[in-house]
């Protein structure tokens, strides 16, 4: 009984190094240009770099392009002249992404619940909601800043409302499934409403709606890297692609180096908040059994 | 005369559940099913049942003691040996004839004749009419005449049936009752039978074996000579009182 | 017939329910009628965008404004030619990336090594945001075609890939006893019984996988906008800006999401008619 979880860690682990051993290999045999497949050690190079931040003197001309100190390309020249770090950039993002969580998760929850309760609402919502949630979160951001200008709020809000309307349908199904198989035979026990949601509603739809949590949780991150490609002076999706996207309209031309080190960030950004999730998931339900 | 060997049998068998706290299901069961010979296995919920049925039916490999069929030790599942689940086994994205002819299919039988076999056994238990049905148009009671079906399309000599009727209400289950004695008449066969319901053991078997709570052992061994075929009446006779009596008495 | 009181368990017929559909839907119709008519003159036409001023911006364009550029869109041919070209990047993602995860997911719902094996990988890209792949295909496999369908393939494999893992994996036992019994071999247990009762749960995370391939393409265009496409359109809209074609842009969008989820519901309906539906 105890072998299967160690097996389960050696795969794993001779999964992930037989991958990057490739990658090594491949990388460094000259194939491709170092440019286009950087190779593994650069990658800790520029790694490193992101996270030591300022380089000491004015990068000039000359210096961008040299090989020799490190890995030095334009992205990440660019970014170290404006401060970036990988912490900081990650903080950033972080910050928004809880930010679209805390006021995303109430407002959806809130209409996927009302809807769930009442037949009435649900008619005359459902179709509202079914035409809003059909439009991609990030294709309002354009207009929603024509409206708010400039600032932060053209960013939060694509990940507040795709967080809402993530939200939306695990509440309404945790509710309304709730509503039709205990309700009845809850209120013929004569339970009334408060104690139905206390002790019936909550423990009930509450799996459905951490699951639900867990999820939107990544969408989250999607919306918020997204949004941050797409017009932002700072976070993860800024320092993916070296900044000034939205102002300049030109193609990227990012450094794969960068790119790399901050999917793989964000890759254990997102795997370690889910990780919370899910264990306070697993205290939450044995508070809710 | 020698005796000839019995379809089924098995020999001191116990199953303990593997886990963190292991559960004794059986001990030491020993117990025969003759040819054509219909035996009900009488016990409470949760004495081993179920798991001595699916030992039996090769699902489960006995912790200790042995079981044969036809006189060579159980290895697996067989088709040569019927099983009916006790869960709902009918698979809902298959229509009743589907179903029914699924276990030709597994044998590589050409559509022509598996239609052949498929439509009788349909219109054995009378659901003609839902052969293109999904699962979900049908009653429990009929889903489990499915099954049933299902399984003799491909002409066991052995049935092993786990609570068939178990979920049912008393006049859906009587009416099944009489549907399952209807079709054992036709074709007789080799029927282990499971139940917590002495008056169903009584009315459909040749032999009743009442198992003790868990961990189940063979606690009484009954002969059910009522005259067949069976109906309303031999509910009602003296003689059928008069079982039920003595088996009560064994189990209090 | 009698009146029905108004609440979950008797509720009100399908028409009482399409007629408050089409109310509500109608009354937003209305207020933003009123809303763009209020607004005319009097909402700011000339916003700051923090490096410069924009000028003539309709933040509320009124409806004979949106019909005339409707009109426009449709009869110079950007609309549908956009249209086709998103729609197909969208549906070849869908095909490639559905097919991968499907047949990867069945596989490690399957064999436990395969899960083992390829779990730090679909972790991995459970939680990359697909759009940050964007910059890394470009480089790869160049601005064309290639990278944007890669990308919607890479977004929809991994929902995928999960959603039949958990379909195999959640197969009853029953019926894959039943089967056995019945003599079924594994090839046949597969074919027949794995694959129909995992069905649903593949076609649900199919339906995900679309909803995200919208999100993704709309974005990939918006960063590498070029050739006619509605990521394009918005680009441009956004450009000037141009808040009609801005509007048109958004509500084409969303009219397609919608258009391809309800497709994409009834041929789940259709492909799980021997389901039992809960009303
Ligand atoms: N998979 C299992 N793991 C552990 N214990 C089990 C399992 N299946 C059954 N048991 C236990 O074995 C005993 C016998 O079960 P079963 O054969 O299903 O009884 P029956 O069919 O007579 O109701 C029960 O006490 C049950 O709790
Ligand atoms: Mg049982």
């Amino acid at each position: 009984m105890r072998r299967v979880p160690t097996q389960r860690f050696v795969l794993g682990f001779a999964s992930l190094a037989a991958m990057v051993l490739a990658y090594t290999v491949l990388s460094n045999a000259h194939l491709f240009r170092p440019e286009v497949v950087p190779p593994t050690q650069e990658i800790a190079v520029a790694f490193t770099e992101l996270v030591v931040g300022a380089r000491p003197p004015p990068v000039t001309e000359g210096d961008m392009h040299a090989g020799h100190h490190g890995h030095s390309s334009a992205h990440v020249g660019t970014l170290l002249q404006q401060g970036v770090t990988l912490q900081d950039s990650l903080a950033i993002t972080a910050a928004r992404v809880l930010f679209g969580l805390a006021a995303g998760v109430p407002l959806g929850v809130l209409l996927g619940v009302l809807m769930g309760w009442s037949r009435r609402a649900d008619d005359y919502l459902h179709p509202l909601y079914v035409l809003l949630r059909s439009v991609p979160p990030l294709a309002l951001i354009t207009y929603v800043m024509l409206w708010l200008g400039h600032g932060e709020a053209h960013r939060l809000i694509p990940i507040v409302y795709a967080v809402a309307a993530t939200m939306v349908i695990p509440a309404y199904h945790g509710v309304r499934d709730v509503l039709v198989t205990y309700v009845v035979a809850a209120r013929s026990l004569g339970a009334r409403r408060w104690l139905l949601v206390r002790k019936v509603l909550l423990p009930a739809a509450g799996p459905a709606l951490l699951a639900g949590l867990r999820y939107a949780v990544a969408i989250a991150w999607m919306t918020a890297v997204g949004a941050e490609m797409l017009m932002s002076e700072n976070g993860m999706g800024n320092l993916i692609v070296g900044g000034g996207l939205w102002a300049s309209r030109t193609q990227t031309k990012a450094d794969p180096a960068v790119v790399i080190v901050g999917i793989v960030t964000l890759a254990a950004a997102g795997w370690a908040m889910d990780a919370l999730a899910r264990s306070a998931t697993a205290r939450l339900t044995r508070w809710v059994r | 005369m020698t005796a000839p060997a019995p379809r089924l049998e098995a020999v001191d068998v116990g199953y303990t559940y593997p886990g963190a706290t292991p559960t004794q299901a059986l001990e030491k069961i020993g117990l025969q099913v003759h040819d054509n010979e219909f035996v009900a296995l009488l016990g409470p919920v949760g004495c081993g049942k179920t798991t001595l049925l699916r030992i039996f039916a090769g699902f489960l490999e006995p912790t200790t003691g042995s079981v044969r069929c036809d006189g060579a030790t159980v290895d697996g599942p067989s088709p040569q040996r019927g099983y009916v689940l006790q869960e709902d086994a009918i698979f809902p994205w298959m229509t009743v004839r589907e179903n029914v002819e699924f276990g030709l299919l597994a044998r590589g039988i050409d559509p022509a004749a598996r239609g052949a076999v498929g439509g009788e056994l349909i219109e054995l238990i009378g659901l003609s009419r839902f052969e293109d049905a999904y699962p979900k148009e049908l009653s429990a009671g009929m889903s489990k005449m499915v099954e049933v079906a299902r399984v003799l399309a491909t002409d066991p000599a052995i049935l092993l049936l786990d609570e068939p009727f178990g979920a049912l209400d008393a006049q859906t289950r009587a009416r099944m009752q009489d549907e399952l004695a209807r079709l054992w008449e036709r074709r007789r066969k080799t029927v282990l039978f499971v139940t917590h319901d002495a008056e169903e053991a009584l009315y459909l078997a040749d032999r009743m074996l009442v198992l003790s709570p868990r961990p189940g052992r063979v606690k009484a061994d009954f002969r059910v000579d009522l005259p067949r075929p069976r109906s309303l009446e031999t509910r009602f006779s003296p003689a059928f009182s008069a079982l039920k009596r003595r088996i009560w008495e064994t189990l209090s | 017939m009698p009146p029905k009181k108004d609440n979950f368990f008797s509720g009100p017929g399908i028409r009482t329910r399409t007629a408050r559909a089409l109310l509500s839907v109608g009354a937003l119709a209305v207020v933003y009628g009123i809303a763009s008519e209020i607004g005319r003159g009097r909402l700011p036409d000339r916003i700051w965008l923090g490096t410069h001023y924009v000028e003539n911006v309709q933040l509320l364009p009124p409806y004979p404004s949106l019909a005339e550029e409707t009109t426009f869109l449709l009869e110079s041919g950007i609309l549908t030619s956009s249209i086709a070209v998103s729609a197909g990047r969208v549906l070849l993602g869908l095909l490639l990336g559905g097919a991968f995860g499907i047949l990867l997911g069945i596989a490690t719902g399957r064999a436990t090594r395969a899960e083992y094996l390829a779990d730090p990988w679909v972790t991995f890209f459970r939680f990359t945001p697909a759009l940050a792949l964007l910059p890394l295909f470009v480089l790869w496999f160049g601005y064309g075609e290639g990278s944007k369908v890669l990308l919607i393939a890479t977004s929809v494999a991994v929902v995928t890939i999960l959603g039949a893992h958990q379909g195999v994996r959640s197969v009853p036992r029953v019926y894959l006893d039943a089967a056995a019994a019945l003599g079924a071999s594994p090839g046949l247990a597969f074919r027949k019984i794995v694959l129909p009762a995992a069905l649903p749960h593949i076609f649900a995370s199919l339906r995900i996988g679309l909803g995200l391939a919208w999100v993704t393409i709309v974005v990939a265009e918006l960063i590498d906008a070029r050739m006619p496409s509605l990521g394009y359109l918005l680009t441009l809209a956004g450009a000037y800006p141009r808040v009609p074609t801005m509007v048109v842009g958004i509500a084409t969008i969303g009219a397609l999401v919608l258009a391809f989820d309800l497709l994409a519901l009834w041929v789940h309906a259709r492909a799980t008619r021997w389901m039992r539906r809960t009303a």
